[in-house]
């Protein structure tokens, strides 16, 4: 849809950008219920293998094979889910950690899905960049609605307090896994997008680092407010990019400027830890998590923050 | 005898060697304020706890207008009809007056998660489900009924003491109970407060709604309630009407002592 638009560079960062922000509604669905899980890497990689396998090896189109791994990866996530339900917190985070672990040994030593060799000659999926753009706004739309229902505002009371949110009548153990499992189809539906999209994975390609920044996503974003996820990812994923661009323009000053003060190669040190395929950016995800919790621990957007937006003020002016 | 809106039999608790509730049998009559009271400790919040499921019973039985209450759970309890509050005020910290009321209506509303589900995705755009309106209506009504109507767009946790334990009350009669059990609902309250909530406690009796109520506040346990149980280290020592329970040589000396402010 966008061939003509938009050039194959700016099409695999939208793309990848796009995913960053499919996983992190990933990880917002069990979050709003209160559980905090380290797993989103691990249904990922269940949806990513499901799909390269269904394709590749039962001949289906990636369109049937997307929401067939994106199911698996949800019924991986509500078998998981049950034994998570009895427990919260730090216990959770361990639970789920370990679960990722288990799949990336699987995946590892698992001939049939390649092994330590990993996943080869996926089907490559021309159209990434149509899907995720209809499953970002698919997802939008889905939370924005679960947020303003009922069933939204259950969840949220089962995060603030679960007992209090059981003894009022919500069925919290039902209402916890439908969130974990959702969480998990979200998750497995952008491992299938990435493996197609990438044509390889193994089992380093999901792994307890992607977890944590999935989990930064949501953290720096704003997880009690449904657009949070979107903006936590869009801008952590395109933060590297948008300093490219930085120092691009920066080679345009007069030399005597630069050389007087040498920013641009400020920006190519901090580029080099942003960059996308570069394993240092993670120390920069590291100190940001740690600002964060220092000056604005519920994240960039809050329930509090978004009436006061211009948007917000101008919608209910005119509403 | 008509059936009794709550039976307890022979119902027993213990944490490690303490006896919290020792083999209780106790009878709440439908449409009674019964009046549950005894020293710290005497094991009235776990009596709570154990009817509304908190916590597991080690022992006995409690039976709910003819039927047993087996249900591990205790959102399954409250669909029965069983709704309380809690002695520390345990409201959602980020949610508005209105909402925590609502959330009190949503197992009414929507019994089947769904259903919940279904009505999240299909609205309408920028709009909200067709149940929601109702449920608003009601919460409207509920917050009216205790006079916090104009507050419910301040959040929850905001509100002054006094107003929370309103507020716990309606949250809970938002799920449509038959029977409420008041955990100390005058705690931290002014007296005038306190008069206030006697002439509400009793038009949440007169709604149909059966109430258990335990209190520290002897001057409004005297004046509402119908039946007095008293409780002294989890075992019962006295059961009866106020007047007999102010009479009671053994509740004197537990716990009313000789002069009585009454």
């Amino acid at each position: 849809m966008f061939d003509g638009l938009i050039d194959g560079y700016t099409q695999s960062i939208l793309i990848f950008t796009g995913i960053s922000v499919i996983a992190a509604y990933s990880f917002f669905a069990p979050f709003k219920t209160g559980q905090v899980s380290l797993g989103q890497a691990g249904f990922m990689a269940v949806g990513g293998y499901a799909s390269a396998v269904l394709t590749q090896k039962f001949g289906l189109p990636f369109a049937a094979a997307l929401p067939v791994a994106g199911l698996i990866a949800g019924v991986v996530g509500v078998v998981v889910g049950f034994p998570a339900l009895r427990i919260k917190g730090i216990y959770l985070l361990l639970l789920t950690l370990g679960f990722g672990e288990i799949i990336s040994v699987i995946a590892l030593s698992w001939d049939y899905v390649g092994g330590a060799q990993g996943y080869r000659n996926i089907p490559f999926n021309p159209r990434t960049l149509d899907y995720v753009i209809g499953i970002v706004i698919v997802l939008v739309i889905f939370f924005g609605r679960l947020e303003r229902s009922s069933l939204g505002r259950a969840m949220d009371s089962i995060h603030q307090d679960e007992t209090a949110a059981e003894v009022m009548g919500i069925d919290v153990v039902r209402i916890k896994l439908l969130a974990f499992g959702l969480g998990a189809m979200i998750a497995g539906i952008a491992g299938a997008l990435y493996a197609h999209q990438a044509t390889y994975v193994d089992s380093t390609t999901f792994n307890i680092m992607l977890a944590v920044e999935i989990l930064t996503f949501v953290v720096v974003g704003g997880g009690s407010t449904y657009w949070g996820p979107l903006v936590g990812a869009a801008v952590l994923s395109y933060l590297p990019e948008f300093l490219r661009a930085l120092r691009e323009w920066l080679e345009l000053l007069p030399v005597a400027a630069t050389n007087f003060f040498p920013m641009n190669r400020v920006y190519d040190f901090l580029h080099g830890f942003l960059d996308f395929e570069n394993a240092k950016r993670l120390i920069v995800y590291g100190i940001i998590l740690i600002l964060m919790m220092i000056v604005r621990p519920d994240g960039l957007l809050t329930r509090d923050t978004i009436p006061r937006l211009p948007f917000a003020r101008w919608k209910a002016r005119h509403a | 005898m008509p059936e009794p809106c709550l039976a307890i039999e022979s119902l027993s608790k213990r944490f490690g060697g303490f006896y919290a509730l020792n083999d209780l049998r106790m009878e709440v009559a439908r449409g009674h304020i019964h009046a549950l009271i005894g020293p710290n400790g005497a094991g009235k919040t776990t009596f709570f706890n154990l009817v509304t499921g908190v916590l597991a019973a080690d022992r006995g039985q409690i039976t709910f207008e003819g039927e047993i209450v087996a249900d591990a759970r205790p959102s399954r309890r409250t669909l029965r009809g069983i709704a309380r509050t809690f002695q520390n005020i345990r409201l959602f910290p980020h949610l508005t007056v209105l909402q925590t009321v609502m959330i009190g209506e949503h197992c009414r509303s929507y019994p089947s998660m769904w259903k919940a589900l279904a009505s999240a995705v299909l609205q309408r755009p920028f709009g909200e489900a067709r149940e929601e309106g109702r449920m608003r209506d009601n919460a409207l009504d509920l917050l009216a009924f205790f006079g916090l109507a104009d507050k419910c767009d301040a959040k929850a946790t905001d509100l002054p003491y006094g107003d929370q334990r309103k507020l716990e009350m309606a949250r809970a009669l938002a799920t449509q109970p038959r029977l409420l059990l008041l955990d100390e609902p005058a705690a931290g309250m002014n007296p005038h407060e306190t008069h206030e909530l006697d002439e509400l406690i009793t038009r949440v009796r007169d709604r149909g709604v059966t109430i258990v109520l335990v209190e520290h506040d002897m001057r409004l346990v005297m004046d509402i309630s119908d039946r007095i149980t008293v409780l002294n280290f989890g075992t019962k020592i006295a059961d009866g009407s106020p007047e007999e329970i102010q009479r009671n040589p053994a509740v004197i000396e537990a716990y009313l002592g000789e002069d009585v402010p009454l």
